[in-house]
């Protein structure tokens, strides 16, 4: 197991540099440049800014010394748009904003999801699974740029209960509706998934060996069902929690959270190529990250996977 | 004394083409200490009559009539009451030991539950307890293959382990469904020791279902010869083995390959193996009997008794035509 970590990480070392090498390549095939404006900058003005950000050299030039600084010093170099500020700093500022409320929403997600879909197993074919299924597949149905204003007009407008935006340091009141709105989705499919491998699960020979047991419900399902039903759910989770961390324009926009995606978004427009490269690093290197952790907890979970 | 005893058991699944008869109206009992083999061909009912008594059936399967264990009806009594009975009393093992143990739960686990559940004692002792079933089912190194997954075993072994699962609350009652039909044929001689040793040292009664007769004719005090989810014929397996009453009897019995006669070819029984949804209102064996009379198809014969200790449902027994 250990050396199966080893290996997975040694793995990731190229992994990652082929991602920054990519990237690097997309963002320099797009048209336009950070300083282009709708009123052109004077030529010798540019070429000052140009220099000053090492635009002036070569392509391959430019790629390894992003490279260099990265791998050596941990270094994304400064924002393009945001002057006096470097991408760490940017990115310092938004990722623990996105962190809290995308955790918060993964674990609403799994435990909505999950005990959604086990009672709609449990129960299966009755109006329970309906009523499961039916939250489910309207759930899924909305996605968080329509659930997003439809919360705001509900629990601002017409409720009063709860602010419409901001953040204040992720105090609980400001949490609620970035939260509902994002994990709602991830919900619906967690409890897709938990439902259908539950489902298939209960049909186990094993399943039937503890019935004749004369344990009650309940135990077969907390201690012989569910941690086989949760596998195809666990490999959904790895990516999902990763997207959820980093974040979602949409969030970050209708509730000005002032998370990641906000600034993922206005760097893609304005081509602030230092803030792009920093966030798809950071995404990257998470996925790869939790893909892992997902390995390690199957091996955990079945004892026939050994690395 | 009647340990278990079913009146007009009946088991009906609910399917796309309406409801589907798998039992239909089995009558029989079992004695303490007794070995019970329910013998028929697949589809014949006979694993759907274990499930009904242990209240196992899939979702949708309803059993209805008796199944009186020790004059509680098991099919009337409410799940937590059955709960107390299952693997305490009354125990089973599968056909598949490949697929009947949790593949994700240690084997310590799994056994030691039953024993915490059923007799309330610590985790430790149950472990104990188990590890000594083991030894006696014949599991070498018990003490230290206990904590392994059943994946580490190979079918044979984890059919044994079944069996020392099912006996860990010393049930009065086992009921064995095909436990050998998945394993080798030497690793069958084995289970079946292992079945006989315990009904020697714990005196279990045992309900056999099988195919196979050849592993009948050791193993089993009566034999019970299902077709159609009807009784055929049941008595004393030497009886039964040496003069079937039943036309059907006999062809499974000649169906035997047998080493100590010349044949060129394996003797079967004509037609398919019924369809359960289109039974004939009679003898559901008359569209495959070789001795048919005009009104088998439409006339149920009666189970009637004879020899004193036999049963058998025929309107031409053979011993009356011979």
């Amino acid at each position: 197991m250990f050396n199966f970590v080893l290996k997975r990480l040694a793995i990731a070392i190229p992994t990652i540099l082929i991602l920054i090498v990519l990237s690097f390549m997309l963002m320099f095939a797009a048209p336009g440049g950070p300083f282009n404006s709708e009123r052109p900058l004077p030529p010798q003005v540019l070429a000052n800014l140009e220099a000053r950000y090492g635009l002036d050299q070569p392509y391959w030039k430019q790629m390894s010394d992003y490279v260099v600084n990265v791998v050596t010093r941990f270094d994304f170099g400064p924002s393009f748009q945001y002057r006096d500020r470097t991408v760490t700093d940017v990115i310092m500022q938004g990722f623990p904003v996105t962190l809290t409320y995308g955790f918060w929403s993964f674990v609403v997600a799994v435990i909505v999801g999950v005990s959604l879909g086990v009672v709609a197993a449990i129960k299966h074919n009755t109006w329970l699974d309906y009523v499961a299924v039916g939250i489910s597949v309207g759930a899924q149905v909305l996605p968080n740029f329509v659930m997003a204003p439809i919360l705001v007009l509900v629990f601002t407008l017409w409720l009063g209960w709860l602010p419409g935006g901001g953040w204040q340091g992720g105090q609980w009141q400001y949490l609620i509706l970035p939260v509902i709105a994002l994990s709602t989705s991830y919900m619906a499919s967690i409890a897709r998934i938990t439902r259908s491998s539950m489902l298939e699960v209960l049909n186990a020979g094993f399943i039937r060996t503890a019935r004749a047991k004369g344990l009650p419900t309940w135990r077969i399902i907390l201690g012989h069902a569910l941690k086989p039903a949760m596998l195809p759910v666990l490999s959904y989770l790895g990516p999902a929690f990763v997207l959820m961390i980093t974040g979602s324009v949409v969030i970050d926009v209708y509730f000005s959270t002032g998370g990641i995606g906000q600034f993922f978004v206005n760097s893609a427009f304005s081509r602030d190529y230092a803030v792009i490269m920093g966030i798809t690093i950071l995404v990257g290197v998470l996925t790869i990250l939790f893909n892992l952790v997902v390995d390690v907890l199957y091996a955990w979970i079945d004892p026939k996977i050994r690395y | 004394m009647t340990l278990l005893q079913t009146k007009d058991l009946i088991v009906t699944f609910e399917t796309a083409d309406g409801p589907v008869n798998a039992v239909n109206g089995v009558n029989f009992s079992i004695d303490k200490g007794e070995t019970l083999a329910i013998v028929g061909e697949s589809g014949s009912g006979k694993s759907q009559t274990a499930f009904a008594i242990m209240g196992l059936l899939a979702r949708n399967g309803r059993a209805s009539g008796q199944a009186l264990f020790d004059g509680q009806d098991l099919l009337a009594m409410p799940q937590k009451a059955l709960n107390k009975i299952r693997a305490n009393d009354v125990a089973m093992i599968f056909q598949d030991p490949m697929t009947s143990l949790n593949p994700y739960i240690r084997i310590s686990d799994q056994m030691a539950e039953v024993l915490t559940l059923h007799k309330g004692i610590s985790k430790r002792d149950a472990i104990t307890q188990s590890v000594r079933m083991l030894d006696a089912v014949g599991i070498p190194d018990a003490k230290a293959r206990i904590s392994s997954f059943p994946h580490e075993f190979s079918g044979g072994m984890r059919q044994r382990i079944m069996i020392a699962m099912a006996l860990l609350c010393e049930p009065r009652l086992l009921i064995a469904d095909e436990p050998t039909t998945a394993l080798d044929v030497t690793v069958q001689a084995q289970i079946m020791r292992v079945l006989a040793d315990i009904r020697r040292d714990f005196g279990t009664a045992i309900i056999l279902i099988t195919h196979d007769l050849g592993i009948v004719a050791d193993a089993c005090d009566r034999t019970l010869v299902l077709y159609g989810g009807q009784i055929m014929e049941d008595g004393p397996t030497d009886d039964v083995f040496a003069r079937p009453s039943h036309p059907y009897t006999a062809g499974l019995l000649r169906a035997v390959p047998r080493l100590d006669r010349d044949d060129d070819e394996l003797l079967t029984i004509a037609g398919e193996p019924p369809d359960m949804s289109r039974l004939p209102a009679g003898c559901p064996f008359s569209p495959r009997c070789a001795a048919v009379m005009p009104h088998c198809p439409t006339v149920k014969p009666r189970l009637e008794s004879f020899d004193g200790t036999r049963r058998r449902a025929c309107h031409l027994p053979i011993d009356e035509v011979a």
